[in-house]
């Protein structure tokens, strides 16, 4: 569904990601680990539109998407929740939601999909008239996600869901990324420190100082020895 | 006595509700699009000299005509300086500093034009409203109540539009949070272009209603330039509801200061009272957008 083939992106003339190819399958949830600051971020990013400076070719379905702005492509489907999560703050909840489905080809499903985000987080339902400023952490982020499913998405890009959220609330997110990827989206999410995601993962992603240093299935992770000293201390 | 003060009362009611208008489309620019514009007091006179013109077309006779042409003009005047001028230098390096220097360019271009074109001598627009109200020696015209609704009318409008249309929430969004607004695929230069355009109509309509009472001359923005960055820095940058109070107060103190020392200090102690405003708070009376 989504498959990048060296790609390099730049911030100014920082050179953050080198050559890096990956491919999501229609269908799957694949995770990318990696230490902070190597550019997991900026692949997400890359795919959605957000970065000014990536070359090398990123396809969606099939065709090639390098290069498109974010409207383009939030039309076509792909959609990126941001880490830091990027709300309207002086906006209702209710607004946000609106504000997420102002693509084009979200606007005919808007009804539809509210009716479906607030089956999914039935509190965004019960605060839709509180403003985005006012809510909790964990509120903020069931927020985000929510958001970004408005825009009828079928790629989601995740990125660090459990940034800046309590320990209890980590089980919740890995629950409705399992609920998101049953609905048949596609998601490609940035993500260590939850446990229950990685055991989501049809596929894993390593990537350090902005190369892909492993890409294979959770049980090739469990027999490569570099992967469990850095991220398994064994 | 009584009168004298109803006068002025009324006087600085209808130009406090102008330079509200006015005031709320330079806060618009700055608070979605950190661009301060330079030349939105040349944009005051370009609507005045605009619906001049269009008097001097002889089938047009009447300011319902004006508006319904000087508004598409100024939208589209507005939209294409934007996307001319002001988008290309976005992407630079201190590109705020750059946008000054070019609208400020820009001011100079369009003045002397003005001056080429019109020449010199002020120009005058006909009321649009004849007759008034009496009470005695109390006199209101019908001109300045219509001036004043028209004003807030727009206002009213504007704030219709950002809180009920689809692109005035997109308008509200980048204001917001421009990231945000950009990962939910809203187009921000689009959005920018589209304020800067709004913005344009709503000083230069200011333009056209004062052209009424006072007249039109190629350096005359050049005062509303500063009384709307006054009122836009003592309301609060980027806040509109900071603009539309801080617009009555100058419009007031303008004319009371005008009457009781002469029009020569209004400008005086329409500074003395932003300092101290300022001194006070930094951020003015209402330093956020909403």
């Amino acid at each position: 569904m989504i498959e990048l083939v060296d790609v390099n992106a730049f911030y100014q003339d920082f050179h953050v990601l080198k050559n890096v190819s990956l491919a999501v399958e229609k269908g799957q949830i694949a995770v990318m680990l990696g230490p902070n600051g190597h550019g997991k971020s900026t692949v997400l990013k890359s795919i959605c539109g957000l970065v000014e400076k990536v070359s090398g070719v990123i396809l969606f379905e099939g065709d090639t998407i390098t290069g498109l702005g974010s409207e383009k492509l939030v039309d076509m489907g792909i959609t990126y929740i941001a880490e830091n999560r990027e709300l309207f703050p002086q906006m209702s909840v209710l607004e946000n939601l609106k504000l997420g489905a102002y693509s084009r080809s979200a606007r005919a499903f808007e009804k539809e999909n509210l009716e479906k985000v607030f089956d999914l987080f039935p509190r965004l339902r019960d605060r839709r008239s509180q403003l985005a400023s006012t809510m909790s952490g964990g509120e903020a982020r069931m927020l985000a996600i929510a958001r970004g499913l408005m825009s009828n998405a079928r790629f989601l890009a995740m990125d660090e869901p459990s940034l800046g959220l309590q320990p209890n609330l980590r089980d919740e997110v890995a629950r409705i990324i399992k609920q998101i990827n049953d609905q048949g989206i596609t998601l490609l999410v940035v993500e260590q420190n939850i446990p229950q995601i990685t055991e989501l993962a049809d596929t894993l992603y390593v990537l350090e100082e902005g190369s892909i240093s492993f890409a294979g299935s959770k049980e090739d992770a469990l027999g490569n020895d570099h992967l469990k000293e850095i991220f398994l201390g064994m | 006595m009584v009168i004298e003060i109803a006068d002025v009362i009324i006087s600085g009611l209808i130009n406090g509700s102008v330079y509200a208008l006015m005031a709320v489309g330079l806060t618009l620019i700055y608070g979605v699009s950190k661009a301060f514009n330079f030349a939105y007091g040349s944009f005051y006179s370009l609507g005045g000299y605009i619906a001049f013109l269009l008097f001097s077309l002889s089938f047009i006779n009447n300011y319902f005509v004006v508006f319904l042409l000087a508004v598409p003009i100024l939208l589209v005047f507005g939209y294409f300086v934007e996307k001319a001028l002001v988008a290309p230098l976005r992407k630079r390096d201190d590109w705020e500093i750059k946008v000054m220097m070019i609208t400020l360019g820009l001011a100079l271009f369009l003045d002397n034009s003005f001056q080429v074109i019109f020449g010199s001598r002020m120009k005058s627009l006909p009321p649009f409203l004849e007759g008034g109200f009496e009470a005695g020696d109390f006199y209101l015209s019908h001109q300045d109540v219509g001036i004043f609704f028209l004003s807030i009318g727009g206002i009213l409008l504007f704030r219709w539009f950002l809180n009920n249309t689809r692109t005035g929430m997109s308008v509200r969004a980048v204001a917001q949070n421009p990231a945000g607004a950009q990962i939910v695929g809203i187009p921000k230069e689009f959005v920018f272009a589209a304020t800067f355009a709004i913005s344009t109509v709503m000083v230069g309509m200011g333009g056209i209603l004062l052209a009424q009472k006072y007249f039109i001359t190629p350096m005359g923005g050049w005062d509303i330039l500063v009384k709307a960055w006054v009122i836009t820095a003592f309301g609060g940058m980027g806040s509109i509801k900071g603009g539309l109070y801080a617009a009555f107060i100058v419009g007031m103190l303008e004319a009371f200061v005008g009457w009781y020392f002469g029009m020569t200090w209004t400008l005086i102690v329409l500074f003395a009272v932003l300092l101290t405003t300022l001194a006070v708070r930094p951020q003015g009376l209402l330093g956020k957008w909403g």
